[in-house]
């Protein structure tokens, strides 16, 4: 005679069980959320809580950091991540890297997400040149030095110098080489930044990644045309173009090069070619 | 010697029989499977989270079969007083010592060999399916820091026969154990931590720094054993740093031993 009372009470408390797991997870996500609770031990003191188990501590930690932004691409405000976050997503992927300093994800992730999207650049180069120092037969991780130097930073000579480190080791592409050698020649900015992003996207495996770098090297391709036009230009007409539109009807090119980012090329007042979605190309390391 | 074999014999058969023991390769064989589905989440080294895991995996097996069959083991005789049987026997209570420490370490090998083809087989399976992802890799390293495991693992349990000697109940042997595993294995971590303490901000006491300096030559310095991170990179070992740990284990091993053996042979039964 107990049976039905007892399948009752079971069957209320697993629903009793369920609604209020639902309940209790959407109040978690209501508690405040900020710098505060963005915290990362210091490294000392993981390493020796981690025990022997620092591998997998670190594989964590650097999964953690690829979670959180991978679930950023749902937010609806922009920009989707806070400062705040990237700040917490480097500290994040530097607690990785100290608990296993020959890790390579962590350095690839940190630098291709925290240069473009947190413009945290001395920040993806403390990452960077930690992996430089103990993963010593690796030639990518100073190509992607040199790469920063060069594009974010504009210092042709660290640059060059990160590169000719890059050719030392073991494997390293002939490349390297001899973009360190023509990094000498500043005017040819734009197409060592695409010989950089061809390089780069050959490279890139991750879909998400190498769509972005695809575009970026598409935008790139365009500048560099319109350059070669403009230098075209002036050779036969003695003077700089007004705008781009006087290229076609001086017979110099047929149409425009479509502006893979959906803003439209244009020739500013010291004929430099510039895009009006200029932040997906040239990104402004100190706007934080 | 041939006193000592039928004791170690019975030891081994009697944690064999142990249900612990199943629970924990059962648990381990869990991770196992779920290496192929973590390992796949990453990005590019592959193979360096595959061997991470699954290192990890028959390490915490081993650090468990330590802790819960192995103490077990030397505690149950005194727990339920069959040691007044064994002691009423033609051996001496050295004999009785080493031979139990002896069945003791051929469970802990043998298991860990078990482990050790299963967590190599999970590697293999994911090296199959990413053989891309795998571009630093070396067996050797992987087997080395395999048997540096087994060797922590004999080393601890060592340990925990020097406790069972003086202590009553097995409970306190287990919190000893456990103590000195966390203390053996974050020792020259801390050692290093209080000794340059600006690192993180903090103060430190010269008394704190002579206790660890002094707690680093007691205890048994089980980090210079994993060697997890550089089996997962293939970064080889050079051989005197192979011989050396050995030695060292092998040293820390006797002397526990040898010391339980003797306190053993002092103690009043009631």
């Amino acid at each position: 005679m107990w049976r039905l009372p007892t399948v009752i009470l079971c069957i209320t408390l697993v629903m009793v069980h369920i609604v209020s797991l639902g309940k209790i997870s959407e109040q978690v996500k209501l508690l405040p959320q900020g710098e505060d609770t963005a915290y990362v031990i210091p490294t000392p003191i993981l390493r020796i809580t981690a025990l022997e188990f620092r591998g997998l501590a670190s594989d964590f930690l650097f999964l953690k950091a690829l979670v959180f932004l991978g679930s950023t691409n749902e937010r609806k405000e922009k920009p989707g991540v806070k400062t705040w976050e990237w700040k917490w997503l480097y500290h994040i992927l530097d607690a990785s890297t100290s608990l296993d300093p020959y890790f390579f994800d962590p350095y690839y992730f940190g630098n291709a997400n925290l240069t473009w999207g947190g413009g945290l650049i001395e920040e993806a180069n403390m990452l960077l040149e930690k992996g430089i120092r103990h993963r010593n037969w690796d030639s990518i991780l100073p190509f992607y030095k040199g790469f920063n130097a060069f594009y974010f930073l504009q210092d042709n000579e660290t640059a060059s110098e990160s590169l000719m480190e890059a050719s030392r080791r073991p494997g390293a592409s002939p490349i390297y080489a001899s973009l360190a050698v023509k990094l000498a020649y500043k005017e040819k900015r734009t197409e060592n930044a695409i010989t950089f992003q061809e390089f780069i996207l050959q490279h890139t495996e991750d879909s998400q990644l190498r769509k972005e770098y695809e575009t970026r090297l598409n935008a790139l391709r365009g500048v560099l045309y319109l350059e070669k036009a403009v230098v075209e230009y002036k050779l036969r007409f003695g003077r700089n173009p007004q705008k781009l539109e006087d290229l076609i009807t001086k017979h110099i090119i047929d149409n425009l090069p479509p502006e893979p980012y959906g803003g439209n090329y244009y020739i500013d007042s010291h004929a430099q070619i510039k895009t009006t979605s200029e932040s997906q190309l040239i990104p402004h390391p100190h706007q934080h | 010697m041939i006193a000592l074999w039928p004791l170690a014999v019975i030891t081994f058969r009697e944690g064999v029989r142990n249900r612990a023991l199943y629970g924990i390769t059962l648990l381990a064989l869990l991770l196992f499977i779920a290496n192929f589905l973590i390992s796949g989440m990453f990005m590019q080294e592959i193979g360096k989270v595959a061997v991470d895991i699954a290192l990890s995996a028959v390490s915490l097996s081993g650090l468990l079969l330590v802790l819960f069959v192995g103490i077990n083991l030397m505690a149950k005789d005194l727990d339920k007083k069959t040691i007044y049987m064994v002691l009423s026997r033609p051996i001496s209570r050295f004999q009785y010592i080493v031979g139990k420490f002896l069945g003791m370490a051929l469970l802990i090998v043998v298991t860990m060999i078990f482990l050790s083809m299963c967590a190599m087989l999970s590697i293999e399976i994911i090296k199959l399916a990413y053989p891309n992802y795998f571009q630093r890799f070396s067996w050797p390293m992987i087997f080395l820091a395999l048997s540096f495991s087994t060797l922590t693992m004999l080393l601890l349990s060592a340990l925990a026969f020097l406790f069972a000697s003086f202590t009553s109940t097995s409970f306190i042997t287990l919190v000893l154990t456990v103590i000195a595993y966390i203390i053996g294995q974050s020792l020259s971590d801390v050692k290093a931590l209080v000794e340059a303490p600006q690192s993180v901000g903090i103060q430190v006491s010269s008394v704190t720094v002579k206790l660890v300096q002094i707690a680093y030559y007691l205890f048994p310095n089980l980090s210079l054993f994993d060697i997890k991170t550089q089996a997962a990179h293939g970064i080889f070992l050079t051989t005197s740093y192979v011989f050396w740990v050995v030695s060292y284990g092998l040293a820390y091993i006797t002397l526990s031993i040898t010391c339980a053996a003797l306190i053993f042979q002092r103690r009043e039964f009631p």
